[in-house]
């Protein structure tokens, strides 16, 4: 008698060894998102975020060292509290910080990413890039309308794997195909389907911080 | 649109761009401004040292009276230099006195006690530390970024090509020539599938940039099916040849040349292909229909905004049947494959045109944004050979050298985040006839199965009239449309656990999972025969309410796993249970 598909499949993937290792905000570290003064408008706030011990997690500094990119995706968004209601988000700002180790250089290069823009700073040893890493990234998304605000910030962190290329390969090209679609490409399908299960066997890390800031009201 | 305004990085005084480059990021008290409203800095100055820094350094090292050293130095205590003294990639340690300006390229100073330097110190790429007991008489200034120069070998020193972030961390080998960048890739082969078992691709792709905005691209890749035709008519091997110009700007626009003889597959609504090939691969499911395609065509694209794309292409294809094979799958082999239907064979000429709008966040796992795409596709042969379809399915088509046909895919997406854990999707779809003669094998549909309804079986709506048999389940519909929708509540499941290295547990590896998305789910959808007879719905309307199917569902995404339960409301049949390794949409 055969099986139905999905138990087969379930079973399939049981087999696989464990997949990976989506950890989150672990080993210390943390984003955090306080209120600071809007230089440019009185009584006006503005989101400072900054993550810190990143580079105190050995799984980031062990990636790196093995020649493994790091990416950084942070996200921030600007959130109307709504009484009766979801609150509502007004706007989202994204910026991407890729990480890799030059060994033959023994340099760390730290490309910064933002609406298809770069921006590549080098850095001698783990020390500087460290402090390079842990800088607070004041972000100028005001608050207008009257009502309660507050800020949601997001750092994914992972190794670039073939999705995070083939996104920001998508990015820089300006390019706006589906990679979730294959698009007929029978390569790309199964070689990203290899690199993702290669990824998640390896058990390369992934981690997601999130960081809120304190409510405010703009009258 | 996502967030398309212009940005602009600042000093944490509120100064320009320059002054982040000149004094860059020092120490953890720095901060970076990010101003997405910001008018659009200049491009060129967007990395690294100031360009007058650069410019500095390599006047310093080239010129003819500089005392070059290269590594690491030192100049013992008593010693004395005079003049303009530069290292590169070293620690130039001074115990002696230097009367002149020092620099120093990705290498950091020290001045040991007793020391003396009179004259300005410049690092790049280092530190410099100045212990008790040295003096310096002169201006410092230090850089951590690293310059990007590179001695040559005749000593001189020049900057060095940018590294193209396009290449980062691609599991390739790769090597350049002059402007020619040549990869090898090799993959360990298509999806897996009852045609061609488990392709394996090779071949080198070249990549050569013409100018900052000119690239060209050929690559050339050979295919070695692992499963041989049983017919003998098709070779094993394969072929995929592509050339691409393409030029970068405000508007990005590109031309290319296509070639492959390779198997295509029928286009329609399921699993993805990585998907379909485990299922393959693992329980003898698949999940595509197959044929061989012979290809020669051109193509031609405009990127006018960075989420918006318009694509036009043309081709010559020359389109067979091909037959199932019997593949080794991993835990079912003692039932036979599902047939693979034939197709109407023949030479078509396709004109194709496609616009896609893509505000989404993540391309993977999107949040924000939408996503539209409207294809259309007008194809032509001559000398078309029809397979003979149920009068109820499809009414001959001309074999005169006159037949054509027209179809059109819509698909539009939303995403919205209504808080911070919750999240709302919507899709609705269609695609299939709008003119010419009635549509090829290869282009009809079918509606069912994990991939739209998941509360319906595999390819539960074909249009097989009643009495007809349809082993292969082909789709034999010409029109299809659903509506989809998902709400997502993201929990917090802590299902981690850290294995530290270290006896004080600050630092470890973490294993587990630590969130997932509860889905509730929905869908509705239909695929139907347009046109005049029995058993079809008029090209200018849509089925009845009656002939919908409808689901409901519930599942569990862990952004690499989505387990699905779902039941069609609008038949009796079972409770279903579904994976995913994707989102649905």
């Amino acid at each position: 008698m055969r099986l139905p598909a999905p138990v087969l499949l379930l079973a399939a993937l049981a087999l696989v060894p464990a997949p990976p290792l989506l950890a989150q905000g672990a080993a210390g570290v943390t984003l955090g998102v306080r209120l600071v003064p809007d230089p440019s408008r009185k009584d006006g706030l503005l989101p400072e975020a900054r993550v810190k011990g990143l580079l105190e997690d050995e799984r980031w500094t062990s990636a790196l060292l093995s020649g493994l990119p790091l990416r950084l995706h942070y996200r921030l968004e600007l959130w109307r509290k709504r009484s009766s209601w979801f609150d509502a988000a007004v706007r989202a700002v994204e910026w991407d910080v890729v990480v890799r180790r030059e060994p033959l250089l023994d340099q760390y290069a730290v490309t910064t990413v933002l609406l298809g823009r770069t921006r590549q700073q080098r850095y001698p040893g783990l020390d500087a890039l460290g402090t390079a890493l842990g800088v607070a990234y004041r972000i100028a998304v005001r608050a207008t309308g009257k009502g309660e605000y507050y800020y949601v910030t997001t750092l994914s962190v992972s190794t670039l794997s073939d999705t995070d290329l083939d996104e920001m390969d998508r990015v820089m090209r300006g390019d706006t195909a589906d990679p979730t679609d294959d698009g007929g490409n029978i390569g790309d399908a199964v070689s990203r389907s290899a690199r993702r299960m290669l990824l998640r066997v390896a058990g390369l890390p992934i981690m997601r911080v999130e960081g809120k800031s304190e409510g405010f009201a703009v009258d | 649109m996502r967030d398309a305004s212009r940005w602009l990085w600042r000093s944490s005084t509120g100064l320009a761009l320059a002054c982040l480059l000149v004094a860059p990021l020092r120490a953890q008290d720095s901060v970076v401004v990010i101003d997405p409203d910001a008018p659009l800095a200049d491009s060129s100055a967007l990395g690294g040292l100031p360009a007058s820094v650069i410019e500095e350094l390599l006047r310093t090292w080239n010129d003819s009276a500089t005392t070059r050293l290269n590594g690491s130095v030192t100049l013992p205590a008593g010693s004395a230099m005079r003049g303009q003294v530069a290292l590169y990639r070293g620690i130039l340690r001074v115990a002696g006195s230097i009367d002149g300006p020092i620099t120093v390229i990705n290498g950091s100073l020290v001045l040991a006690p007793g020391a003396r330097v009179t004259g300005p110190v410049l690092v790049i790429g280092g530190r410099l530390i100045r212990q008790e007991g040295s003096s310096l008489d002169g201006d410092e200034r230090v850089y951590w970024d690293v310059a990007p120069v590179v001695r040559q070998r005749d000593g001189t020193m020049i900057v060095q090509e940018t590294p193209n972030l396009e290449t980062l961390g691609r599991a390739q080998a790769s090597f350049g020539v002059g402007k020619i960048r040549t990869t090898i890739h090799a993959s360990t082969g298509g999806t897996y599938d009852r045609v061609e078992g488990f392709p394996l691709e090779l071949g080198p792709s070249f990549d050569w940039r013409a100018s900052k905005r000119d690239r060209v691209e050929l690559d050339l890749t050979g295919i070695v099916r692992t499963t041989s035709d049983r017919t003998g008519s098709h070779s094993d091997f394969g072929y995929r040849g592509r050339l691409e110009w393409r030029r970068a700007g405000e508007v990005t626009y590109g031309l290319g040349a296509r070639a492959q003889g390779v198997v295509d597959v029928i286009p329609d609504q399921t699993l993805s292909r990585a998907e379909s090939g485990w299922s393959s691969l693992l329980i003898q499911d698949d999940q595509y229909d197959y044929y061989y395609s012979e290809l020669l065509g051109f193509y031609g694209f405009v990127i006018p905004a960075r989420q918006f794309r318009v694509d036009l292409s043309w081709s010559r294809d020359q389109q067979s049947s091909a037959l199932a094979n019997n593949p080794w799958s991993l835990f079912v082999n003692d039932s036979r494959w599902r047939p693979n239907p034939l197709i109407d064979d023949g030479q078509y000429y396709l004109t194709a045109g496609a616009v896609t709008l893509d505000t989404r966040d993540n391309a993977r796992q999107p949040a924000t944004g939408w996503y539209a795409k409207a294809e259309v596709e007008y194809g032509t042969s001559e000398n078309v050979a029809p397979l003979v379809l149920p009068g109820d399915v499809r009414n001959p088509i001309p074999t005169d050298g006159s037949y054509n046909y027209t179809t059109l895919a819509l698909d539009a997406r939303r995403y919205l985040r209504l808080s911070p854990e919750d999240r709302l999707s919507g899709r609705a779809y269609f695609a299939g006839w709008i003119g010419g003669d009635e549509l090829p094998v290869q282009r009809r549909l079918s509606l069912g199965g994990p991939g739209v309804l998941p509360g319906d079986g595999f390819r539960e709506v074909t249009c097989t009239p009643a009495g007809v048999l349809n082993n292969a389940q082909a789709g034999l519909c010409n029109r299809t449309m659903f509506f989809q929708v998902e709400f997502r509540h993201r929990l917090d499941l802590g299902w981690h656990t850290t294995i530290s290295k270290v006896p004080d547990g600050t630092s470890g590896r973490v294993i587990g999972i630590q969130s997932a998305d509860l889905v509730f789910l929905s869908d509705l959808g239909t695929a139907w025969l347009s046109g005049e007879g029995p058993n079809r719905v008029p090209n200018n309307r849509l089925p009845s309410l009656d002939l919908w199917q409808a689901d409901i569902g519930v599942g569990v995404d862990f952004g690499f796993l989505g387990a699905y339960l779902a039941k069609s409301i609008t038949d009796d049949g079972p409770l279903r249970f579904s994976l995913r390794l994707q989102r649905r949409f």
